[in-house]
């Protein structure tokens, strides 16, 4: 059995997922499981190139997913329905908010399974902020008390390496994870609420996304970080602020249970990981994403599916089944810092963390990126729009301009795709 | 066996490449880092144009896992020194100890096109900064133990693209293959999307035709990524310049700009034979997003006048069928097609006990108003009925011009007493016909019917007599007045009785 895992920024998934099959290698040892990490794009051309030729492009048995490739895959034809072998998702073992998304078709069957979710949030050290926030929970509920405070921030004195902003998560360019957050915020989207037309132009999706852009385009966050490349992701205790939707273990979370750490076991072994994981416990604080005090902000689910060619679907069910039991998820979750998408585990997960408040507010009313057959695409068009934007960035040739255009022609290419699809 | 770079010295590097390039790339990194007793080996493409590195692959804690990740290395680094002067480069940073060993490929295409294989880029072995540094004799080792891996890569790559080129090759034959032996239609423009995507594999192919009589470009058939083929005939596009953007492409119209945009993932090929445009074909990776190799679209672009020209046999070989089938003037099928269908109905009607009716019109007086109005106004007289007849069948039923003013009705499936009401309804539309005759005293000329029914089993047990027993009855019609219908069974119990009444009055 093939399992592919989708690539994460943080190594600690990966290690964790090693140890997770080596666990179930060892409750099952009749089935043969190894596992390969595919970043996003090879991801989608490998399930494409499935698609095309499925006899020189043999898929994994089971895939892992964003949640809103679901409805695009299953239409395809390219996931199994597991609704015989493990649940209908309609017996709502999920929190509601993954299932209204989920199930926006069909409650009777299941192609892929909600397996851990994430939420982007603002960390911030209070101390960093000392004379310039006096009331984070109240100045940074806004993106523009947000933006002022990054302002105020003095330089980092003696610390050159000192930085106002820090999103671990990044690829170097401005990407779709690191806008639609933002665009979630202004209430944008890149489709209209029927999803009849795209909306890239509208003032509350260029908004969102000029509001980060211009984060850039001010120095705040750094495109191509030659420092990245030669030190990794920059330590939590040089940076005032860090948007992450993972949990940063120096945020004091809930104590390190065996899962976690063996996650910082697996960081000491890996060169750049210490910096990333934030091992050094600092005095992180957490509030919701700027402009989401309220709720309402994007929450981005992560499913498991089993591919229909699989040639042991009884297999690949058992594993899914393992995999979905609270004594195995909790753990692997807790491990890089996410939440289990089994809803006692995850409110139990929410209930334990110090914060608790903090994510009670992030998870009162949270939305999904919409699982509709267009949608990866659309954000395939975004990220295409934004990496020739973080190009002319980096260059320092970038105008307002370039936006409007670089969006006006993704939007032509959505509504011409919503037209065919 | 796990793969290894050891176990690829012993394999050539064409066989080494069967697992793919990421589990070659895999196994390398995986290798180095045992040899070198690395924390970390990662393998970086260099974007020269925008100056960027990057990630493709990493190597960590015994996880091999590919990463987006774009940097641009300081000026004057250890990364930037090695690729500019193509030299292993070592570091000690914050970050860990380095190694960097760059790379260049540029070799030419194996097809001896213009393509060529390109690449540079950079292998970064990775210590942390607690561990010892690269010594000299480990960076010479490295340098040596890379080159040949590298070599090996590069023969890979060569080799992938001579399976591809041997690939293009053979589609190149099979695709001429399946263009020129298109004939149905409807099954050969499905033949050619289905070769299309057998061998290109694109999102989906769609084929538009120009309808020249109203002047509109009206959708064929789309092939999805699948292979699986649907009409698209619902798609009717005015071939009027800005009405559409595909009527654009066709009347040559279309902008620059929107062309340039869609390049990379659409193709729009225009069919065209002896310099008049047929159609549009279509092929494009919208939904995948993915580029469509510029070897494909040339290859493409080089079948597009073959498949101009099976499209153009095909509908030739159509409309030959159609004349040889179908009566032009009522649109109604020829006596020869009739009785090929007339056979399989009546076999199917025996063999599922189902009964079959069949209904013999004929025109009355037809011959008299050709001659007094002439043959063009009897054409219209005819095409009329023909009209009439066709827009009250069932899918299933199917009507003949059996010659002359002669329509012939095969009705599956149906009792006399269908049969009955259809020849009724039939009778009657007719009838409320009028003909215009601007010519003539009454100026319009009305136009009735004479009709005789025979159904299986009840009246024959054969075709010929289905047949011989319909033809009986309209000659019953005939020959009492006209205008009327007659079942072959009514007119047996008339007859019977009439022979009765004449028996009696002879006795």
């Amino acid at each position: 059995m093939i399992i592919w895992l989708l690539s994460d920024y943080d190594h600690r998934k990966h290690l964790a997922f090693k140890s997770l099959l080596a666990r179930f290698s060892a409750a099952f040892p009749e089935t043969e499981a190894e596992f390969a990490v595919k970043s996003r794009r090879t991801m989608w051309e490998s399930l494409f190139a499935h698609l095309r030729d499925p006899k020189r492009n043999p898929l994994a048995d089971i895939i892992e997913i964003p949640q809103n490739w679901t409805e695009l895959f299953s239409r395809l034809g390219l996931l199994a329905d597991l609704a015989a072998q493990v649940e209908p998702l309609a017996r709502k073992r999920y929190p509601g908010f993954i299932l209204k998304e989920l199930c926006r078709h069909d409650e009777a069957r299941a192609f892929s399974v909600p397996w851990w979710l994430e939420a982007p949030a603002l960390f911030f050290r209070p101390r960093a902020l000392e004379g310039v926030c006096g009331e984070p929970w109240n100045e940074l509920a806004s993106w523009d008390g947000f933006r002022a405070t990054l302002d105020r921030l003095p330089a980092g004195g003696k610390n050159r390496n000192f930085r106002a902003l820090a999103a671990p998560y990044s690829t170097g360019a401005i990407c779709a994870a690191d806008v639609l957050p933002r665009v979630w915020g202004r209430r944008g989207g890149l489709f209209s609420d029927d999803f009849n037309r795209a909306t890239f132009t509208r003032e509350e999706t260029a908004g969102g996304i000029e509001d980060w852009l211009e984060l850039a385009v001010s120095g705040k966050i750094e495109l191509f970080s030659p420092d990245r490349f030669e030190n990794g992701p920059l330590p939590v205790e040089q940076c005032a602020f860090i948007i992450s939707s993972r949990k940063l273990p120096g945020q004091g979370a809930r104590k390190a249970g065996p899962g976690l750490r063996q996650a910082k076991a697996g960081a000491r072994q890996n060169r750049l990981s210490p910096r990333a994981a934030g091992t050094a416990p600092g005095d992180l604080k957490v509030l919701p994403y700027p402009g989401c005090s309220a709720g309402g902000g994007l929450a981005l689910v992560y499913n498991l599916a089993v591919s229909a060619s699989t040639g042991d679907l009884a297999a690949a069910s058992v594993f899914v089944s393992w995999v979905m039991e609270p004594e195995n998820l909790a753990p692997f979750t807790e491990s890089f810092g996410v939440f289990p998408c089994l809803k006692t585990a995850f409110e139990e997960c929410v209930q334990e963390e110090s914060a608790a408040e903090t994510y009670r507010k992030i998870f009162s009313a949270p939305e999904l990126l919409p699982n509709i057959m267009a949608y990866p695409t659309a954000e395939l068009l975004l990220e295409r729009a934004l990496w020739n934007l973080s190009l002319k960035i980096a260059r320092r040739d970038y105008d307002r301009e370039d936006l409007t255009r670089e969006l006006i022609m993704a939007q032509g290419e959505a509504d011409y795709l919503l037209s065919l699809y | 066996m796990k793969k290894t770079i050891e176990n690829f010295y012993g394999a050539t590097a064409g066989q080494v490449f069967e697992g793919g390039r990421d589990s070659f790339l895999q196994a390398a990194l995986q290798a180095v880092s045992d040899r070198f007793a690395l924390d970390g080996a990662s393998f970086y493409e260099y974007d020269e144009k925008n100056g960027l590195l990057r990630l493709r692959l990493r190597q960590a804690s015994g996880v091999a896992f590919e990463h987006e990740e774009n940097s641009r290395p300081v000026p004057g680094s250890a990364a930037a020194r090695a690729l500019e002067y193509m030299q292993p480069a070592a570091a000690s940073a914050p970050g860990g100890r380095f190694l960097y060993f760059p790379f260049m490929f540029d070799r030419s295409d194996p097809s001896g096109g213009k393509n060529s294989i390109s690449g540079q880029g950079l292998i970064r072995l990775e210590r942390a900064t607690r561990r010892r540094r690269f010594s000299a004799a480990e960076i010479a080792k490295a340098a040596a133990f890379l080159r040949s891996f590298l070599r090996d890569y590069y023969k890979a790559e060569f080799f992938s693209l001579t399976r591809k080129y041997d690939k293009n090759v053979s589609a190149i034959t099979e695709l001429t293959e399946v263009f020129a032996t298109a004939l149905r239609v409807r099954d050969s423009f499905r033949h050619i999307l289905a070769g299309i995507q057998t061998y290109f594999g694109f999102d989906r192919v769609r084929l538009y035709l120009i309808d020249e009589k109203n002047h509109k470009l009206k959708g064929e058939l789309s092939a999805d990524i699948r292979g699986q083929i649907k009409s698209i005939s619902y798609e009717e596009i005015p071939l009027e310049a800005g009405a559409h953007r595909f009527a654009d492409i066709v009347l040559g119209r279309s902008s620059g700009a929107f062309m340039e945009r869609y390049k990379d993932c659409v193709l729009y090929l225009p069919l065209s034979v002896q310099g008049v445009t047929i159609g549009l074909l279509i092929v494009d990776n919208l939904l995948s997003q993915q580029r469509i190799e510029p070897a494909e679209l040339a290859m493409l672009k080089s079948f597009g006048g073959q498949i101009a020209l099976a499209v153009d046999n095909a509908r030739l070989f159509d409309k030959v069928e159609e004349l040889s089938q179908y009566d032009e003037l009522t649109k109604l099928p020829l006596r020869r097609f009739f009785n090929q269908r007339f056979q399989e109905e009546f076999y199917r009607a025996e063999r599922f006990k189902q009964p079959l009716a069949l209904l013999w019109a004929d025109v009355d007086h037809f011959k008299e108003v050709n001659d007094t109005y002439g043959h063009q106004i009897g054409d219209v007289a005819l095409k009329e009925v023909g009209r009439i007849i066709l827009a009250n069948l069932r899918k299933i039923d199917f009507p003949c011009r059996y010659g002359g003013d002669e329509i012939v009705i095969l009705l599956p499936q149906a009792t006399g007493a269908e049969a009955l009401r259809l020849a009724q309804r039939l009778s009657t539309e007719i009838s409320e016909l009028r003909i215009a005759v601007p010519f003539s005293k009454t100026r319009e000329l009305k136009v009735t019917l004479s009709i005789g029914i025979s159904t299986f089993p009840l009246d024959a047990a054969t075709i010929e007599t289905m047949l011989e027993k319909a033809d009986d009855a309209l000659y019953w019609v005939k020959s009492h007045g006209r205008g009327k219908i007659a079942l072959c069974s009514d007119i047996a119990d008339e007859k019977k009785k009439m022979a009765e009444a004449g028996g009696s009055k002879n006795n």
